[in-house]
């Protein structure tokens, strides 16, 4: 055999194959590959969006490349072949798997998978080479960490209607923006100002003090009319419905 | 004169030569030699199902009682061999459930087995000990429950990683209530719930079950009754781990575990609730393997429990055990010889867990005796390489997985090549290799010029030319088995090392740059190779020479071209190409 490798002439055989980076010419037939070997240190992506346009856009496609040959039954849906989509996270996880790992999928799915994960390691099949059973756990902490974010995302903004005494329109007030009964109580006289109160509140909310004609009150989970500031104040955000400003004698007679 | 010792005198003596290798050579010195050898071996392993057939392997031997086989090429497990490539069991199962009515262990990689084989598996051996489908598929649990009804005297039934088609938990109730002889049940990779309290009873009546894998699905408040049910187990994989805050739970597995003096292995713990990691703290001084692989719990609990186990010498975790926890195995576990960290999500750019080079250089410090290394980590240096190679010339396997392929050096940005350089050289018993990061033809030289004893090696994204692959097969005389993807290797190396790869088992190369002519070329050279080329894209028939295979798969075999491909897969035949050219 030639030790040299034929570097220095040619190589007994004489089937060429395009070089292995010698750069040569691209071969007739179009391949994918022979983009890629032009250059090794070409962008994964590049190679992507070379394999997705050769494929059929097809919702089969979702199903994986090899099921269309042998495999039957429940087996057919092989966990190489699905995708995570960021929807389908809340299903339950122990059935579908994710599956990063289909190239064409994620070259012609990108912004699905770029949502979910991002290029490069992501996109490339079977990279990085981990074994089915080791995949869970990644799944797993996609999940946590996307029902964190998605709880903590809905946390952060939790509106209330307000309704006052005599004024047909009502507003909406954000009850995480504020951390305490002071704030909120002030937020609402600027927004009721001048039906509140003719002069400018210094201090203490006049609508907390009980010395303003109206009264800050709410509705709890229960449907009942509670004066606002008993409680402390998470305990009051957890189980308030609704905000209702009322002259203070007819107070008692809620709804 | 020649003497000549009586049969029976050199059968007992062949009957402590147990390696194969050894058996293959004694079996070479002579015709009497080879007569009695294939007369009394007992054990038979193919490490490519391909390679031979059913009829050969019976043919010669005909007394056998433990059969191994393994099937897809390793890549397999990463997605990259395409549904229905092959490895189907049965032609073998029919052909051994013909020839070897007292077969006792069947074990199986990576195959396609089906419930037919698994009942033709249950009904043909009388004496049937031992099934072991590590990574297969292609069966449910009703095959299962042939097995568990007709196996009298089964003793192992290990369905490692297997993918099973779950129809129903019923299939354990078949073992028989007269089933006493299980030492070993992996059911661990089963999905859904199977019957608990056929389990038990099970459990319950196996005084010998040494080693017991649940699977998820098994609740941990059920835990502790298996175990006071099965005290002597010396390997346990729970189930879920997690079971809100019960201190019932607590305190009655805190106890079980506490009656299981014998101990040593642990895994499972899916879903695991740090909160019950302490319930296990009395078994963790005799812990000499532990898989925490499943275990999303975060560094300090994992430090907690390791800190426990001076014993281990085995284990495997996820990389939330940060450099910290890594620094604490190397502080506690001095016995440690093999180490696995996974990641827990390589998916993303920048992960929320500290885990860098610097935990495997220094487990390479402070373990002697390490030496097996998997390990996923983002950055990787030349000079930490050189470290751990020089700390640990004793690894025999060591796979570097950094997680964005082509990464180089994060220090220097220069390619790895001079760090895995120093591995090979260092660790002259390295048997497996994996690479990865940014790599150049210049590794490939230190690697042909220095592992000799290299006898797997996987490459991905790496090298420049044909040179590197050429060093590789020029070099590396012990190989075997070789996988490469996604490297920019062409015809010139494989054409100029043709006999080298009848030397191996088998070679995998995928997005590389084989040419189509190649491998024509490749297969009338050489008789004794099955050249397959995998093309899921388009037509093999109109393929030009000139055409880059999308995969190709290689290996020596006696047994000719398989016929039991799908249509996307070729073995060029030898005989067509001459009719074509």
């Amino acid at each position: 055999m030639d030790g040299t490798l034929g570097l220095l002439g040619g190589i007994h055989g004489g089937a060429d194959g395009g070089g292995g980076g010698d750069g040569g010419g691209v071969p007739s037939c179009g391949s994918i590959l022979t983009n890629s070997k032009e250059d090794d240190t070409m962008n994964d992506q590049d190679m992507l969006a070379e394999v997705s346009s050769s494929y059929p856009v097809d919702d089969d496609l979702e199903l994986g490349l090899g099921l269309r040959i042998g495999g039957g039954g429940s087996n057919a849906i092989q966990e190489g072949s699905r995708i995570l989509r960021p929807n389908s996270c809340s299903s339950s996880s122990s059935s579908s798997s994710v599956n990063i790992t289909n190239s064409s999928i994620a070259g012609f799915k990108k912004s699905a998978i770029d949502s979910v994960s991002p290029p490069n390691a992501a996109s490339v099949v079977g990279w990085p080479p981990i074994r089915r059973a080791h995949r869970m756990p990644i799944l797993a902490n996609r999940i946590k960490s996307e029902r964190k974010e998605y709880s903590s995302r809905a946390k952060s903004y939790l509106s209330v209607k307000v309704n006052m005494d005599g004024t047909l329109i009502g507003r909406k007030v954000d009850l995480n923006a504020h951390n305490s009964y002071e704030t909120l109580a002030r937020t609402l006289e600027n927004m009721f100002y001048g039906r509140l109160s003719n002069t400018e509140t210094i201090g203490r909310s006049r609508l907390l003090s009980g010395t303003s004609e109206f009264v800050l009150t709410y509705e709890d989970k229960d449907g009942d009319c509670m004066l606002v500031g008993d409680v402390p104040w998470q305990m009051f955000v957890s189980s308030v419905k609704r905000l209702r400003i009322l002259r203070s004698p007819k107070s008692r007679n809620c709804i | 004169m020649v003497y000549s010792l009586p049969e029976e005198v050199l059968e007992h003596v062949f009957s402590f030569i147990t390696l194969d290798k050894d058996r293959n050579a004694v079996s070479l010195v002579c015709k009497s030699w080879y007569e009695i050898e294939r007369w009394c071996r007992r054990r038979i392993f193919v490490g490519n199902c391909y390679a031979v057939s059913p009829s050969i392997m019976t043919r010669r031997f005909p007394e056998v009682r433990s059969v191994e086989l393994k099937g897809k090429p390793h890549f397999a497990d990463f997605n990259l061999v395409p549904e229905g490539w092959g490895g189907f069991a049965c032609p073998w199962i029919s052909e051994m459930s013909r020839a070897y009515p007292w077969l006792e262990e069947i074990r199986l990689k990576r195959m396609v087995v089906t419930d037919e084989s698994l009942e033709l598996i249950s009904t043909s051996f009388k004496n049937f000990k031992v099934l072991v489908l590590s990574s297969c598929e292609g069966f449910s649990t009703d095959g299962l429950a042939a097995i568990a009804a007709n196996c009298r005297n089964l003793r192992k039934l290990d369905l490692r990683e297997s993918e099973v088609m779950d129809l129903s938990g019923h299939w354990l109730s078949h073992f028989p209530n007269t089933c006493t002889s299980l030492e070993s049940l992996n059911i661990a990779c089963l999905g859904s719930e199977v019957s608990f309290s056929a389990l038990e009873r099970l459990v319950g009546r196996s005084p010998n079950l040494k080693i017991l894998r649940l699977n998820r699905a098994v609740p941990l408040e059920k835990l502790s009754t298996l175990l006071c049910r099965a005290p002597q187990l010396v390997e346990l994989g729970t189930g879920a781990y997690s079971s809100g805050i019960r201190s019932d739970v607590y305190s009655s597995l805190s106890k079980a575990f506490l009656g299981c003096k014998e101990l040593k292995g642990l895994s499972g713990f899916w879903d695991v609730d740090p909160s019950y990691l302490l319930a296990f703290y009395s078994v963790c001084s005799r812990l000499t393997s532990l898989n925490l692989s499943y275990a999303t719990i975060r560094s300090p609990d994992i430090t907690k429990v390791i800190s426990q186990c001076p014993n281990l010498q085995r284990l495997w975790v996820l990389d939330h055990v940060e450099d910290s926890g890594l620094n604490a195995v190397a502080l506690s576990c001095k016995d440690l010889r093999e180490l696995r960290v996974f990641p827990s999500d390589p998916y993303i750019a920048d992960a929320n867990v500290t885990l860098t080079e610097q935990g495997l250089v220094s487990v390479s410090e402070g373990c002697p005796k390490l030496q097996s290394v998997l390990y996923f980590c983002r950055q990787m240096s030349n000079s930490a390489l050189i470290t751990i190679a020089r700390n640990r010339p004793n690894l025999i396997c060591f796979r570097l997985c950094v997680i964005e392929p082509r990464a180089p050096d994060y220090l220097t940005l220069e390619p790895l090549d001079v760090g895995f350089g120093a591995i090979v050289e260092h660790c002259k018993e390295l048997r497996r290799l994996s690479l990865s990061g940014l790599l150049t033809d210049r590794v490939f030289e230190y690697i042909g010029r220095h592992a000799k004893r290299l006898e797997m090696l996987s490459i991905a994204f790496a090298g420049n030319s044909d040179l590197g692959l050429h060093h590789v097969l020029s070099g590396c005389d012990g190989l075997r088995k070789l996988e490469i993807r996604d490297c920019p290797f062409g015809d010139k190396a494989l054409l100029a090392n043709v006999a080298k790869l009848e030397t191996m088992r088998s070679l995998w190369m995928s997005s590389c740059a084989v040419s189509y002519g190649a491998c024509k070329f490749l297969s009338q050279k050489m008789p004794m190779l099955n050249v397959e080329v995998i093309d899921e894209n388009g037509s093999l028939d109109s393929r030009f020479d000139s055409c880059p295979v999308e995969k190709l798969y290689i290996y020596r075999t006696v047994a000719g071209p398989r016929s039991d491909m799908p249509g996307y897969i070729r073995t060029i035949d030898r005989d067509r190409v001459n009719t074509i050219s």
